[in-house]
Formats: structure tokens, C-alpha cells, sequence
């Protein structure tokens, strides 16, 4: 258990699947070789078959205590990464259009906005997706080389690069299959919650290019915090299949947005847009009440009250959706 | 887990601690391993085709496969029951040919990673196949030398016993390794010479290695991509003495 555990909580009701983020992660991290097929974030459309396919059916983490890891996932299943004949067709003169290669057969938002049915009724969501900087993470544990470790400081999970040599183990471990094998340098990387820009009082590239605004980054044991306040206070963001036993440190705001036409007067739960046991199966039974408390704010609003979780949640300016500022890691308990 | 881990720890320990006995100071006649001074020359041996080294009695080797690490482990019968190895000392260095059966042959060749930084390249480097493990032999020697009265333990040694492994894969190539016991490996970046060849569902992998002294212990390690072997999941052969 590390000192102080940094944590993110994603409003899902505020995503807009721009993928934002996607690039800038992207850019900042895996621009590099063997990173092609990489995407340390990546915005997966619910229902959907994620990234990598069926990611959250193959398996992994924890079962009464012992670590059940998954076959490893393909490079089909991760879609190969292509690229653009923009060589030929803007300098060497040639005709033909701009083409992908290899041919797209899958990728990593392969299924964008295709959703599921709901009564005749369409529905989708977005779910951005980062390493979830495990309370009890699986893939630290699976390491033969134990070159995966959680700093003390900030409870950020790391592969150590000079230990690392590309077992693999940590990829079948990880339930959220966020760790991945470059084959150029041999060895495994993941998503390190931009701890560089950390350490220097900056937010993760992620929340900070997200025109959404629905990222809340902080220490979730810092009071003070607005990971503290959604998670522990207001009780309003979940993560994601708690069941995998990791204890995840990335949280959200369940979607319920945009409500059906006719649902005035109606609750959430009588008349959900995305059904319940849809979200029940991403997070778990205690959905259910976080949709109550979301609605009983929602209802004081409305009533002309104030609901502080709201407020929260709007997330007006950086100061109110982030405090990272790198003396909060010395903050006393 | 870490008790799961403990117990394997544990046994395993107990059976090469068996092994341990039988391969400590006085070793048993049919683990010693005959190394005679060849008058071809090291590279000729490196590099030659099977004339430099008919003359050189085969050793077969028995291999054994490492207990699963993980119950949900995929399980992987023996499929390489045995190693034939060869050994000749020529001109200060000591090399082992070592051969085996395997049907499979999983290694592939990696792009060249263009001598240009990121930013200026057209094109990124597409990754090979993700879930892909690839062949791969080492011979583990002590690091010291003079420690003939006992073998270090077959867990890659242990804090007073260090080794060095000369590591080869059918991808990557071949690499000095140290190891002072299980999960301590450390990759020295040093490359050794080695050559290598796939023929008739056999590999055929030649190692050169500084000479070792007489008596010296060494033990050897097979991988088998296909069976998905990387790290402690692979076959190893029990000490043998150089003769």
C-alpha cells in the first residue's frame, strides 16, 4: 500500500468520444517505434468490443486470492496499426487516393457509435479508458522479474524498462488489459499517469486536453481533493468491474445522459436509456444507488436548491477539476 | 499468492536441492561432459558446417521442464525430452554445440529501426505478431571460478554463488546474462559470438564462451517458443562437469 494514491474520476455523462485525449496521450507517449498499435488512452464506444477485442471477457486479476490470468490477447485483437500512402500521393505524384495499409480490419474504436438496442431504441455510450494505477494490482504481482512496482509516493504503477524483459505475464494478469508488448524494444509499457508532468504541478495530457472537461485528477486521500469529494464524500463515481479484485484507482460517473423523449416525470431507473444491467455489469451492483444520489441532487437543482456534487461535477475551471500540485503529495493524514 | 509462490518456491527447491546433492562435489560419471582440444580453429567451429565438428563425440543430455508457475497456466507437455551437445576447446575459448528437436521454429525477423529520430520518419515501425514467444538456449557456468567443490543452485545461483548465462534467442540474438538466483537477471548488454541454423525440425545453435578450467560446472536451458516458454518456463538440464 503506497502513502498516497493519486486517482482520476471520468464524469462518462460529459464524454463526447473526440478522442481528445486519445492524441494527446498518444502524441506525448507512444509516438515511438513498436508503439504503433499502442494506445496508453484509448475512448471505446459501450456496448462495444473495446480494446483490445473483448478485453473485458478474456479475464484476469484476482479470484479468491489467486491471480487467474487470460490468454494473451492477438494482434488482431488489437487491430494492426496502418498507415497512409500520403508519400506517393502528395509527393511522388501518383494518382491513386489515400489509402490505409494494411487493410483496417479492426482498431481500436473499430465499432464507433454503433451501440446496442433498447427497447427499438439506440443506445451507446463512450468509456475512456487509461491504466487504472491498481490498489492490488495484478499485474505487479504476476511480474516474474518484479519490474513492475507502485511508487510509494503517489501509488503510480511503473514497469521498470532496465528490469523488464517482455514476459508478458503482467499482460495476461491485467482484467483491464492496459500494459502493452513492444516487440522492437522487447519489452512491455503502460500508461505511467504522466507522472513527469506531475512532479511538475501539471495535470495528466489526457484531463488537460479533454474539451469535455470531465476529468477529475487528485489525490483520493487528500481531503481537499475532487477525486476525494465524487469517490469518498459524495459517493457518485464507481470503477470499473470492481468484481476483477484490483481495486482500481480511475472512477466514473455512470452515464444516464441524454435522457429518453418521453421521460418526464419518470426516474432513471424507471425508464433508463442505458439499461441497467448493462451498467451493473461494468460497475457493479452499487450503480444502483449511485444513480439514486445522482438523481436526488439532480431533483434538488431542480427544486431551486444548490447541489455542491453538481457544481463539482460542472467542473467550471482546472482549479476545481484538478489539484496536483506537487507539494499535495506531502499532505498529512 | 506470495504463499501459492512460497510453496512453489519451496518444492522446487526441494527437488533441485536433490539434485543439488547429486551434482555437488563429486558428481555422478554420467553427468561429466567430455571437452577435447580440436584442431579446427574457433572460427571454423563457429561458423563451419557439420566437418568441424564430426570428429567431436555427441553428449545427450537429458532435459527436464519447469513446474507451472500459474494453475490457469497454459499446460505444456514435454515436447524436448533431450539436448545434444558437443563441446571443444580451441584457441582459448571454449564452445558448446548444442541440438535439439523441435518442430516448431518461432523466430522472426524484426524491422530495422531506421537510424533517424521518430519525428523525421515517414513511417512508424509496425509491430510483428504481439502474442509471439521465440526459441531460445543458454548455458549457465558459476561466475567464479573457483568454486569446483560446489555447484551453485540451478535457480540461476544465488547471492553467494553468482552465474552467467550466455543467452541465446532465435529473434534477438545472443546476450551475457548474471543472475544471483531466481528473478535476479540482469541483462549486460554484452553480446557473445554465436551462430545458428534450422534444419529438418532441428535447431542447431553454437555458442562461443570464454574457455572455462576443467571441473568447471555448467548447465543448459531450453526454450520452446511455440509452448509459449519465456523466463523460468522452459527445459534445464541438471549440472554438468567439464571435463
Amino acid at each position: 500500500m503506497s502513502k498516497h494514491q493519486y486517482a482520476m474520476v471520468m464524469d462518462l455523462n460529459k464524454c463526447l468520444g473526440c478522442q481528445t485525449c486519445t492524441i494527446a496521450c498518444k502524441k506525448l507517449w507512444t509516438d515511438r517505434d513498436g508503439t504503433g498499435y499502442m494506445y496508453w488512452n484509448n475512448v471505446e464506444t459501450r456496448p462495444g468490443l473495446g480494446y483490445p477485442r473483448q478485453w473485458d471477457r478474456i479475464g484476469g486479476g484476482w479470484k479468491d486470492g489467486l491471480l487467474q490470468p487470460s490468454p494473451l490477447p492477438t494482434m488482431d485483437d488489437y487491430g494492426h496499426a496502418w498507415e497512409y500512402n500520403y508519400e506517393q500521393r502528395l509527393y511522388e505524384g501518383k494518382k491513386q487516393p489515400v489509402m490505409p495499409s494494411p487493410e483496417p480490419e479492426s482498431g481500436v474504436n473499430w465499432d464507433e457509435d454503433v451501440g446496442s438496442m433498447n427497447e427499438d431504441e439506440n443506445y451507446f455510450f463512450y468509456l475512456p479508458r487509461i491504466c487504472n494505477h491498481c490498489t492490488h494490482p495484478a499485474c505487479l504481482e504476476a511480474c516474474p522479474r518484479k519490474a513492475i512496482y507502485k511508487r510509494d509516493e503517489d501509488g503510480i504503477v511503473v514497469i521498470d524498462q532496465e528490469r523488464c524483459q517482455g514476459y508478458r505475464y503482467c499482460i495476461k494478469a491485467c482484467p483491464y488489459k492496459k500494459i502493452y508488448f513492444n516487440e522492437v524494444t522487447g519489452k512491455s509499457e503502460k500508461c505511467i499517469f504522466c507522472y513527469p508532468r506531475l512532479e511538475k504541478g501539471q495535470v495528466n495530457a489526457c484531463a488537460a486536453q479533454c474539451p469535455g472537461r470531465l476529468r477529475f485528477v487528485g489525490i483520493l486521500d487528500d481531503p481537499e481533493s475532487p477525486v476525494h469529494k465524487l469517490v469518498l464524500v459524495h459517493k457518485i463515481a464507481l470503477p470499473l468491474f470492481p468484481e476483477k479484485g484490483t481495486q482500481p484507482n480511475v472512477f466514473y460517473v455512470p452515464p444516464f445522459n441524454p435522457p429518453k423523449r418521453d421521460n418526464y416525470g419518470k426516474s432513471i431507473q424507471e425508464d433508463p436509456r442505458v439499461p441497467l444491467d448493462y451498467l451493473i455489469y461494468l460497475f457493479g451492483p452499487e450503480v444502483k444507488d449511485v444513480i439514486v444520489r445522482l438523481e436526488a441532487e439532480l431533483k434538488k437543482t431542480q427544486e431551486g436548491g444548490r447541489s455542491e456534487a453538481l457544481q463539482l461535477l460542472i467542473g467550471r475551471d482546472a482549479e476545481t477539476r484538478y489539484r496536483v500540485r506537487p507539494q499535495l503529495v506531502q499532505i498529512q493524514l | 499468492m506470495r504463499t501459492r509462490q512460497f510453496v512453489i518456491t519451496v518444492s522446487v527447491g526441494l527437488v533441485l536441492s536433490t539434485v543439488w546433492a547429486q551434482t555437488g562435489a563429486k558428481p555422478a560419471a554420467g553427468q561429466s561432459l567430455p571437452v577435447p582440444a580440436s584442431s579446427a580453429s574457433a572460427d571454423a567451429l563457429l561458423n563451419g558446417g557439420p566437418g568441424a565438428w564430426s570428429q567431436i563425440a555427441v553428449k545427450h543430455v537429458a532435459l527436464n521442464r519447469t513446474p507451472p508457475l500459474y494453475d490457469t497456466d497454459e499446460p505444456a507437455p514435454p515436447e524436448i525430452p533431450s539436448l545434444d551437445v558437443r563441446a571443444a576447446r580451441s584457441g582459448g575459448k571454449l564452445l558448446f554445440q548444442l541440438s535439439w528437436h523441435d518442430p516448431t521454429r518461432d523466430a522472426v525477423t524484426l524491422a530495422e529501426v531506421p537510424n533517424t529520430p521518430p519525428e523525421t520518419r515517414f513511417r512508424k515501425v509496425p509491430t510483428e505478431a504481439d502474442d509471439r514467444f521465440f526459441d531460445a538456449a543458454a548455458v549457465m557456468f558459476p561466475e567464479k571460478s573457483d568454486i569446483n567443490t560446489i555447484a551453485p543452485s540451478l535457480q540461476m545461483g544465488d547471492a553467494e554463488h553468482p552465474v552467467e548465462i550466455y543467452y541465446w534467442n532465435a529473434t534477438r540474438g545472443a546476450m551475457v546474462m548474471q543472475a544471483q538466483g531466481r528473478s535476479t537477471t540482469k541483462r549486460t548488454g554484452k553480446p557473445f559470438p554465436a551462430s545458428s541454423s534450422y534444419q529438418n525440425d532441428r535447431w542447431n545453435v553454437i555458442f562461443e564462451l570464454p574457455d572455462l578450467a576443467a571441473g568447471t560446472t555448467v548447465a543448459f536451458a531450453v526454450w520452446n517458443g511455440s509452448q509459449k516458454d519465456r523466463d523460468g518456463r522452459k527445459y534445464f538440464s541438471v549440472w554438468q562437469v567439464l571435463e
